[in-house]
């Protein structure tokens, strides 16, 4: 009896080299009801691939359905070279090991139970812990940074050290492919780290990662490749650089958003502006902002959110506000990085402005390089605001700023503040309309 | 690769537990003493010397005084057949309870008590003529009665392939109350047993006889396979259909498997005590609360527990009042009903 349960147990063939997890043209759903078609996507292992999607779009519909949660309709879906539909519940876990969305309903085992519980699919029924099940065990507690919780009760613990006690048990599986559905939705900042730089460390060592994550930064900061998956199917499929882009961005999530190098990583940052829905509706009028270096930028977005159509004076390639202003998809002026204003631009503005319902000069420093914009607000005769008044200080073409400043109040322009700037346009427009 | 971090070591102290060796042998001795106890106590008083000297006797096949008759015949076979009827009991809400995840579970509140009596008491009818046939029909006619009512209550409670325990509980009162309405119905057209069936079905164990006793040890051996050797995917299944598959359990399968064991261990049990209930419902919650959720535990010491509690029910419902005895379902729904209550009261999710 003995040797036919040992038997049983023996470890799976598990090669680096061989596959991993194969999507071929996938269908996925719950019984009749499909809900991603034609997923093609294969995870090799070391690889750790980040699915990327709005909620409800299926992303881990598509993980469950290599563990049986959801039921795989058409094509074929493989781990390690065999069609899922073929493995047992015990040969399955012990391949893939699962850390759930939700962490399951938890009864008064102690922690370190709790995560045991995870050695089941390599231990014959009668079957007791061994030293080496219990080492493996402590391990897996230390990777996850639980070992300390080792004699407490889970029922007593927070989401986020049962999060990790969750993946200790899958760990405790010992997997060669690991399914993460949202790993770190429930950790601080310093165990999300810790615990995404162990899944890093997991797939580098070879084992095959698939995660579902929200958090597009750190999506593509610790993944190989990005998948996105909307609208009833995978989309692009990518290097993270490749796959997050304002477009895509707006296109998947309806979110307008600049997406910049991540600074520390070198790989890229999403930083969401607004969202598309928030500037639908009828124009409340037009407003030109005159800003730059980042001055502008949260203006443009109030306007924006406000429901005014926004236009932007002569902005630099490369400055924040150009960024913001290109993503919001307003008109405006481009200069070359660092340019000068050119007669060319300074004329292209006075189109804008002459356009628009009201002009708001944002707290920006004039030089040389950007006096065209103020010249032709003072000159535009259009209504004008000022944000903060003015003031010498930020006059860097000694004088010529301030004497236009001047003649703009003499002809009656307006000043308020950063928070009021909005009910000014609001005013200056209701007059003028 | 473990890293130190700033989250402070939580001071939520340990619960200490019973260790399981000394908790089950305690129990063990506890439940001899039981034993002991139900024989020696009743209408006529028993020593303890002349229990085991009748006992020594009636096992050399030597003659003994006609006091022995009441202790090998009537006291013994009563005392041990409450021990295995409350341990079946026992085990199966074991069993229902970690299916469904839930303290609340248990074959007279799922409504598994009532269809096990209805299937027995249909049996009854049919053979009113035929003693013999009974020994083994009225189990077989419980065993089918307890499948089909728990396979019902489960498919009218699952919504989507959901099993909500609200529903589960519902459906299980619905049932049952169908069912007790059947139960009168088979009754009143079969005067001649209404009034076999009216003691029976308000659980007792005066008719408790060596035969029977024979029919609930095969029953609770067979029942106690898969507790007793599936304890940790019993374990695993506590933490949910999806997860307990993830980890390796085949799922569907090993439901059924319990369904069945649960059903037989209730079957057994109703089959010859009626429909006792709340001892399914007690043992489980009352051995967690003190060796924790771990079947390698609960299973034994609740077999153990669930047998200790019947007999001194079983003691109670005949010295209380004697020399008029009470059913011993009433002596358990008075005690049972109040801790279930306290149960709801506290939140069914602490199990």
């Amino acid at each position: 009896m003995s040797a036919v349960l040992a038997s049983a147990d023996g470890p799976l063939p598990f090669d680096p080299h061989g596959p991993g997890i194969e999507f071929c043209d996938a269908s996925v759903g719950y019984s009749a009801r499909t809900v991603l078609a034609g997923v093609t996507l294969d995870i090799a292992h070391g690889d750790l691939v980040g699915l990327v999607g709005p909620n409800g779009a299926g992303k881990s519909t598509l993980l469950r359905c290599l563990t049986g949660g959801s039921d795989l309709l058409g094509g074929s879906a493989r781990v390690a070279g065999i069609p899922v539909g073929e493995l047992s519940a015990r040969d399955r876990a012990r391949l893939i090991g699962v850390l759930p969305q939700t962490p399951p309903t938890v009864f008064a085992f102690t922690a370190e139970e709790y995560v045991a519980l995870g050695r089941h699919p390599h231990l014959a029924a009668l079957e007791r812990h061994s030293p080496a099940d219990e080492a493996i065990v402590l391990r897996v507690m230390g990777q996850t940074d639980t070992a300390r919780l080792a004699g407490q009760r889970v029922d007593t613990l927070s989401g986020g050290d049962l999060q990790r006690l969750t993946l200790a048990q899958a760990l405790a599986q010992e997997p060669s492919i690991l399914l993460l559905d949202e790993p770190v939705s429930q950790l601080d900042l310093n165990h999300r780290l810790q615990v995404l730089d162990l899944v890093r460390d997991l797939a580098d060592s070879g084992l095959a990662v698939l995660g579902v994550f929200h958090d597009l930064d750190l999506a593509a900061r610790y993944s190989d490749t990005l998948a996105v998956v909307h609208d009833g199917g995978l989309g692009v499929t990518g290097t993270p650089a490749e796959v997050l882009t304002p477009d895509l961005v707006r296109k998947v999530f309806a979110v307008r958003a600049v997406v910049a190098p991540d600074v520390v990583t070198g790989s890229v940052s999403v930083i969401p502006v607004l969202r598309e829905a928030a500037t639908e509706g009828p124009s409340k009028g037009s407003v030109l902002v005159v800003g730059g270096s980042g001055a502008a930028a949260p203006l443009m977005r109030r306007l924006a959110l406000a429901g005014y159509t926004v236009r932007a004076a002569a902005l630099n390639r490369g400055d924040v506000d150009q960024a913001v202003a290109e993503t919001l998809g307003i008109e405006y002026a481009v200069l070359p990085p660092f340019g000068e204003i050119t007669p060319d631009a300074e004329e292209r503005v006075r189109e804008l402005a002459s356009s628009s319902d009201a002009v708001l000069v944002a707290e920006v420093p004039f030089g040389r390089a950007n006096l065209g914009n103020l010249r032709v607000a003072v000159s535009a005769a259009r209504p004008l605001v000022f944000v903060n008044g003015f003031n010498e200080s930020r006059d860097y073409c000694e004088g010529q700023a301030i004497a236009l400043v001047r003649e703009a109040m003499h002809r009656g322009a307006h000043t308020a503040t950063f928070e009021a700037a909005l009910d000014a346009i609001g005013s200056v427009i209701d007059r003028r309309l | 690769m473990a890293l130190r971090t700033p989250s402070p070591v939580s001071p939520v102290p340990v619960r200490a537990r019973v260790p399981i060796p000394v908790a089950l042998v305690v129990l063990a001795a506890m439940l001899g003493l039981a034993v002991v106890a139900g024989v020696g106590f009743g209408a006529v008083r028993v020593s303890l010397a002349e229990v085991f000297a009748a006992l020594g006797r009636a096992l050399s096949g030597a003659g003994g005084p006609t006091s022995d008759a009441v202790i090998i015949d009537i006291r013994l076979p009563r005392v041990l057949l409450a021990a295995l009827v409350g341990a079946s009991l026992a085990t199966a809400g074991v069993l229902y309870q970690a299916l469904f995840r839930n303290p609340l579970a248990d074959p007279y509140i799922l409504g598994v008590s009532s269809g096990a009596g209805l299937g027995a008491i249909g049996v009854i009818v049919a053979t009113s003529s035929a003693t013999a046939l009974r020994y083994f029909g009225v189990p077989a006619g419980a065993f089918l009665g307890a499948i089909l009512t728990i396979v019902l209550v489960v498919k009218l409670a699952s919504w989507r392939g959901r099993l909500e325990i609200t529903s589960l509980l519902l459906a299980g009162v619905a049932i049952s109350y169908t069912l007790a309405a059947l139960t009168s119905f088979v009754m009143v057209f079969s005067r001649e047993s209404m009034l076999a069936i009216v003691f029976w079905m308000m659980g007792g164990l005066t008719d408790a006889s060596w035969q029977y006793v024979g029919v609930v040890a095969v029953m609770l051996a067979f029942g106690l396979v898969l507790p007793l050797t599936s304890t940790r995917a019993l374990n695993v299944m506590l933490l949910g259909d999806e997860r307990a598959s993830q980890l390796g359990v085949d799922v569907e399968r090993f439901k059924r498997l319990v369904l069945a064991a649960a059903s037989l261990l209730t079957a057994g049990a109703v089959a010859v005590s009626g429909l006792i209930g709340f001892i399914g419902l007690m043992t489980p919650h009352a051995v967690r609360l003190a060796l924790g959720p771990d079947h390698r535990a609960l299973v034994p010491a609740s077999v153990l527990v669930g047998a200790i509690i019947m007999v001194a029910a079983d003691l109670a419902a005949r010295t209380v009042l004697a020399p008029v005895e009470i059913p011993v379902g009433i002596v358990t729904a008075l005690t049972g009903g109040p801790f279930f209550v306290w149960l709801l009261v506290r939140g069914s999710r602490s199990l």
